[in-house]
C-alpha cells in the first residue's frame, strides 16, 4: 500500500508512531536515569525524566557486590561459543539436508525437527540429572552444549535448510566441474553465499543465549560462574530487597553494548532477520 | 571399442560417486544428530522414565510407582490453576503480539521520511537482555515506581501493579509483548513488502479502498508468514520464565504461576524430580498438539503458499 | 582433445527408463551437437558425459579411458551451463582462475592463464568484475572463459544461448564455432534450437524419447532425414507430409493426388514429404487453395490446403494470390522425401 500520503495523514502517521514508541523506548530510558540516582531520589513524586542529582557511584558498587566483569566475561564466552558452535553445527546440517542425497536423509531430518517440539524446559530435569553425572554441575558446560544441539540450533538447521534449497544446483556442478569435493563446495560455494542466513542464525542464537535464565540458575550454583542474566536479580540487600539503583547499573551495562552493537548495525540485523526463510 | 558386447561389466569401484557423497552427507549432518539424540530425545525418553517413579532427592527415595504420578497430575488441585495461567498468558501474548506486530508492521511500510528509525527503536528492546528488560519493568511497575508517578501527575491512582491479582497477569503479558513484538513486526514488514505491487495497483483500478486492498490482498498474502509465527510465538509462549521468576514469582497465589514455572518449583524448589518429570511430559504433549493443531489449520486457512 | 564414445549408454531415475541405449561416436576435435524436442534426454547425457549424473547401463570414454566411475573433475572436462553458474561472491577473474587454483597451478601460470583466455574473449577490462554487474552476454563470455583456461580434452554446453535475446544468440552462436574453429577442441553442445544445430555442428545428433533417431552432417540430416520425426525436427517452416498411398498413378492423398519419380513399388500406407521451399507455382499442377500469405521481405511464406492437407510454401516471388483464391503447385522430385507412414522409416 505505498501511495503517496497527504500531508495531513503523514501528521497523524508520525503522531501515532510516537505515541506507540513509548513503552518500547522509555523503559530503556528509564532504566538509564535512574542507575544514576541516588538511591533517595530513585522513587521520588514527581517522578524525574532527568536525574536531579547524579550518583555514579553506583556502578562501582556493581562491581563490588558481585564479581561482575567476571559474570559479564562468562555471559559473552558462552554466547560467543554457543553462536560459533550452532553455524557450524547448523550450516553443516542444513546444507547437506537441502542439497546431499543420502539414504533416509527425510526421516533423519524429521527426528531433528522433532527437536524444536523439545524446548529445554521439558528436558532440564534429565538434562540436569545428566550433568550431574558427568560431574558438570557448577561448569559451564550444560550452557553451551544444550544450545547448540538442542531446539535453537534444530530451529538454525531448519533455516540454513531453506537458505541451501533456494541455492541454485548449477553452481554445485560448475564447482564439482572446477575439481571440488563436497567439503570444499560448501566451504568455498555455498557458505560464502549464505552469509545473510548465517547472519540471521548468528543474531538468534546469540540472543539466545544472552537471555538464558532458567537453565544457569538450575546448572550454576557459584557467583563466580554466574552468567548475567542470573546476576542481574542478585543484587538484594540483607532483607531480600532490591537494591534497584544498583541492579539498574547493571542492567544497563548488560544492555547498552547490545544496543549499540545493533544500532550500529541494524541495517544487516533487520535484513539477517527477514532473512530467515520464515517468509513462508 | 575394446569391450565387446556380452563381456562383463568391469568391476565398480566401492566408492562409487554416490556412495562418496553419501558418505559426506552423513559426515555433515553427524554433529547434529549425535546432538539431537544426546541433549533432546535421550533426556525425553528419561523424562518418561523418571515420570514413572517417585523421586525425592532429599529424602533420596527412587521408586517405580508406574503410572501414580500421572495419578497425581490428574488430582493436583493446583494444576488447573497453573494450565488457567498458562493459558492466559499464552493467549493474551499470542494475540497482542501479533496484532500489534502487524499493526506495526503497516505503519512501518509506508512511505515516510524518517521510517527506519522507528523501525529501529520499535526494535530495540529485541535486542536487550531479557531479564534486564523485566527488572526495568519490574521497577517501573512497583507500587511506588514510574508508572503509578506518572499516573499520579495526572491524577490517577494506579494499582500495585504486580500484587494485585487481576493486573499481575496483565502485567506480565504487557512486558513480554513489548520486549518481542519487534521480531513479529520484523517478520511481518519483509512479508509485507514481498507482496507484489502490481497486485495493489491491479485492486486499485478496480476501485478497492485501502481496507479492502488490506483484508483481500494483504492479508491472504501474508498468510503464512501470520501462521508460522504464530506457532513460533506460541511455543515461545509456553517457555516464559525469566520474566514470571522476576516480575511476580508466581504470585500473587498463584495467578502467574505457569506451567514452566511450577515444573521449575516442584522439581528445583521442592525437589520431587518424578512429579516434575510428569509435569515435563505434559508440557511436551501441550507443545506438540499445539504445534500439530496449528499445522493442520495451516491446509485450511492459509490461503496461497509458494 | 579426445575423443568421446558413449557405447549403449541407458538411464533411469528409480524405474523410469529415460535414456534407452545410446551409441554415439564422437571424434577428436569434432563439434557435435544434440538436439531433440524437450524431455528427449539430451542434458541428462550431456550431464552423464560429464560425470554430474551416473550412469545406469553402457560405458562413456574419454580418449582411451572409460570413465563410468570418474568425478567430473577427473574426466578433464570443461562445462558451460544454461544460467553459466559464475560463482556470484568472486570476481570474474577469480571465476576463471577457480579450477585451477584447485589443480594446484601456481599464481603466475593462473594469471597467464585467465589473461590468455580474457584476451581470446574479449574480457580483458571486465576481470576485475562480480558477475552481478555484467550483461547477459558477458556472463556468457566469462562462462565460455572458465571453461577454456583449463585446456580440457572436452567442452560440454547446455543450452548456454537460452538466456540471451534473438540478435545476442547470433553473436554469441557465431563466438562459439569460432573459438571451436581456433582451440579445436572436441565439443558436445546441447540444444533445442534446430537453427543453432544447423549452422554450428560438425555433427548432428537428433534425440527423441531417450533415443537417438538419425546421426549425421547437417545438410546430410537435412537433405535424406531416415525418418519421419527427423524429417519433422530439422527444418524451419517443418517439412510438409501427407499421408497417403504410393500407386502408378502418382502418390494418392486425401483430397489430391500429387506426382511421384517413376519405378517406385506401390504402398498403401506411405507419407509424401516434400520442404517448403521444394514446392514452385506453376500454371499447372497440384490445385492448393490459399489461406494465408506472409510476406517475409526476400521470401513469401504461404499457408494453402492441397485436398484435405495443410501445405506451407515457401517461394522466393513476390506473390499476389489473395487467400480463397486457387494457385498451382509443383514439386521438385529430386527432392522428394517418402516415408512409411507404420515404423516412419524412410522409403527412398
Ligand atoms: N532427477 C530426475 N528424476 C526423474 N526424472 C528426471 C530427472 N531429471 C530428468 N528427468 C526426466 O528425464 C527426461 C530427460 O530430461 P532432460 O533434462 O535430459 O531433458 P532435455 O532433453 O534436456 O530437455 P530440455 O530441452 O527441456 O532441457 C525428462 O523426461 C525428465 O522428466
Ligand atoms: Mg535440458
Amino acid at each position: 500500500m505505498k501511495t503517496d500520503l497527504s500531508p495531513r495523514m503523514k501528521v497523524a502517521l508520525y503522531g501515532l508512531m510516537c505515541v506507540l514508541l513509548i513503552p518500547f523506548v522509555f523503559p530503556t530510558w528509564w532504566m538509564l536515569t535512574s542507575s544514576v540516582k541516588p538511591i533517595s531520589d530513585i522513587f521520588a513524586f514527581p517522578p524525574d525524566l532527568w536525574p536531579r542529582r547524579f550518583d555514579f557511584t553506583t556502578y562501582a558498587r556493581v562491581f563490588e557486590l558481585q564479581p561482575f566483569a567476571r559474570q559479564y566475561w562468562n555471559s559473552a564466552y558462552i554466547a560467543a561459543l554457543v553462536t560459533i558452535g550452532t553455524m557450524i553445527v547448523s550450516s553443516m546440517a542444513g546444507y547437506a539436508f537441502a542439497r546431499i542425497k543420502f539414504p533416509f536423509s527425510n526421516a533423519i531430518f524429521m527426528i531433528v525437527l522433532l527437536g524444536l517440539l523439545i524446548p529445554s524446559e521439558v528436558t532440564i530435569v534429565p538434562l540436569f540429572q545428566m550433568f550431574l553425572k558427568w560431574g558438570m554441575i557448577n561448569t559451564h558446560w550444560p550452557l553451551i552444549l544444550v544450545p547448540i544441539f538442542g531446539a535453537p540450533s534444530v530451529f538454525a538447521t531448519f533455516v540454513m535448510r531453506q537458505f541451501f534449497i533456494a541455492l541454485p544446483g548449477e553452481l554445485e556442478e560448475a564447482a564439482r566441474v572446477d575439481g571440488l569435493g563436497r567439503f570444499k563446495i560448501f566451504w568455498l560455494i555455498a557458505l560464502p553465499l549464505a552469509k545473510p542466513a548465517l547472519g540471521a542464525v548468528a543474531i538468534f542464537t546469540f540472543l539466545h543465549s544472552w537471555n538464558l535464565y532458567l537453565e544457569p540458575i538450575v546448572f550454576l550454583s557459584s557467583t563466580q560462574m554466574f552468567t548475567l542474566p542470573q546476576a542481574l536479580t542478585q543484587f538484594t540487600d540483607a532483607y531480600g530487597g532490591a537494591m534497584w539503583n544498583i541492579q539498574l547499573a547493571a542492567a544497563t551495562m548488560t544492555a547498552i553494548p547490545v544496543l549499540l552493537v545493533f544500532i550500529v548495525a541494524q541495517k544487516q540485523f533487520v535484513e539477517g532477520l527477514a532473512h530467515t526463510g520464515l517468509k513462508g | 571399442m575394446t569391450i565387446a558386447a556380452g563381456t562383463p561389466r568391469r568391476k565398480r569401484p566401492f566408492w562409487t560417486i554416490e556412495r562418496r557423497d553419501a558418505a559426506a552427507g552423513y559426515l555433515f549432518i553427524a554433529p547434529q544428530l549425535i546432538g539431537i539424540v544426546t541433549f533432546v530425545l535421550f533426556p525425553l525418553g528419561l523424562v518418561f522414565y523418571y515420570s514413572l517413579h517417585e523421586w525425592n532427592v532429599l529424602a533420596n527415595t527412587f521408586n517405580f510407582v508406574g503410572a501414580a504420578n500421572y495419578q497425581m497430575l490428574l488430582a493436583d488441585k493446583a494444576l488447573p490453576q497453573v494450565l488457567l495461567s498458562s493459558a492466559i498468558f499464552s493467549a493474551g501474548l499470542v494475540i497482542l503480539n501479533m496484532s500489534l506486530a502487524l499493526l506495526l508492521a503497516v505503519l512501518l511500510d509506508q512511505k515516510l521520511k524518517g521510517i527506519t528509525v522507528f523501525r529501529t527503536l520499535f526494535f530495540s528492546p529485541v535486542v536487550v537482555s531479557l531479564v534486564a528488560w523485566t527488572i526495568v519493568w519490574s521497577f517501573l511497575l512497583q507500587n511506588n515506581g514510574g508508572i503509578n508517578g506518572l499516573l499520579q501527575l495526572i491524577g490517577v491512582e494506579g494499582p500495585n501493579w504486580l500484587r494485585t491479582p487481576a493486573t499481575a497477569m496483565i502485567s506480565v503479558v504487557v512486558v513480554q509483548v513489548f520486549k518481542n513484538v519487534g521480531l513479529n513486526m520484523i517478520l511481518f514488514l519483509a512479508a509485507l513488502q514481498g507482496v507484489p505491487k502490481e497486485l495493489y495497483e491491479a485492486a486499485r483500478v478496480d476501485g478497492a479502498g485501502r481496507f479492502k486492498q488490506f483484508r483481500r490482498i494483504t492479508l491472504p498474502l501474508i498468510s503464512p508468514t501470520i501462521l508460522l509465527t504464530s506457532i513460533i510465538t506460541i511455543v515461545g509462549s509456553l517457555q516464559v520464565f525469566a520474566q514470571i521468576a522476576v516480575l511476580t514469582q508466581g504470585g500473587p497465589g498463584m495467578t502467574t504461576t505457569v506451567l514452566v514455572y511450577y515444573l521449575y518449583q516442584q522439581a528445583f524448589q521442592f525437589h520431587f524430580f518424578g512429579y516434575g518429570s510428569t509435569l515435563s511430559i505434559l508440557l511436551f504433549v501441550i507443545v506438540a498438539l499445539l504445534t500439530f493443531v496449528q499445522w493442520q489449520m495451516r491446509k485450511r486457512i492459509v490461503f496461497y503458499e509458494n | 582433445m579426445a575423443p568421446v564414445t558413449l557405447k549403449s549408454i541407458t538411464k533411469s531415475y528409480g524405474t523410469t527408463p529415460v535414456l534407452h541405449g545410446i551409441d554415439i561416436d564422437i571424434a577428436d576435435g569434432e563439434f557435435v551437437v544434440l538436439v531433440g524436442p524437450s524431455g528427449c534426454g539430451k542434458s541428462t547425457l550431456l550431464r552423464m558425459i560429464a560425470g554430474l549424473e551416473t550412469i545406469t547401463g553402457g560405458d562413456i570414454s574419454i580418449g582411451s579411458r572409460v570413465v563410468n566411475d570418474l568425478e567430473p573433475k577427473d574426466r578433464d572436462i570443461a562445462m558451460v551451463f544454461q544460467n553459466y553458474a559464475l560463482y556470484p561472491h568472486m570476481t570474474v577473474a577469480a571465476n576463471m582462475g577457480f579450477s585451477l587454483e584447485h589443480r594446484g597451478a601456481s599464481k603466475a601460470e593462473i594469471s597467464e592463464r585467465v589473461n590468455w583466455a580474457a584476451d581470446i574473449l574479449g574480457l580483458r577490462p571486465l576481470l576485475d568484475r562480480y558477475p552481478r554487474q555484467l550483461s547477459g552476454g558477458q556472463r556468457q563470455r566469462v562462462a565460455m572463459g572458465r571453461a577454456i583456461v583449463r585446456n580440457p580434452q572436452v567442452f560440454l554446453f547446455d543450452e548456454p544461448l537460452s538466456n540471451l535475446d534473438a540478435k545476442l544468440r547470433v553473436v554469441m552462436r557465431g563466438e562459439i564455432k569460432g573459438l571451436h574453429q581456433r582451440l579445436g577442441v572436441t565439443t558436445v553442445y546441447v540444444t533445442h534450437d534446430q537453427v543453432e544445430a544447423m549452422t554450428m555442428a560438425d555433427k548432428i545428433v537428433v534425440m527423441n524419447g531417450g533415443r537417438v533417431e538419425q546421426v549425421g552432417a547437417p545438410l546430410d540430416l537435412y537433405d535424406r532425414p531416415a525418418n519421419l520425426f527427423v524429417a519433422g525436427f530439422i527444418g524451419s517452416p517443418a517439412m510438409n507430409t501427407l499421408g497417403g498411398r504410393i500407386t502408378p498413378d502418382g502418390f494418392v492423398a486425401a483430397g489430391a493426388t500429387l506426382p511421384l519419380p517413376p519405378g517406385l513399388t506401390p504402398a498403401a500406407n506411405a507419407v509424401y514429404g516434400i520442404r517448403p521451399e521444394h514446392l514452385s507455382l506453376a500454371d499447372t499442377g497440384i490445385p492448393a487453395i490459399v489461406k494465408l500469405v506472409e510476406p517475409m521481405g526476400s521470401e513469401t511464406q504461404v499457408t494453402m490446403t492441397v485436398g484435405e492437407h495443410t501445405v506451407i510454401g515457401v517461394f522466393r516471388e513476390r506473390l499476389k494470390a489473395k487467400p480463397g483464391e486457387t494457385v498451382h503447385l509443383r514439386p521438385d522430385l529430386e527432392a522428394l522425401h517418402l516415408f512409411d507412414a507404420a515404423t516412419g522409416g524412410r522409403l527412398n
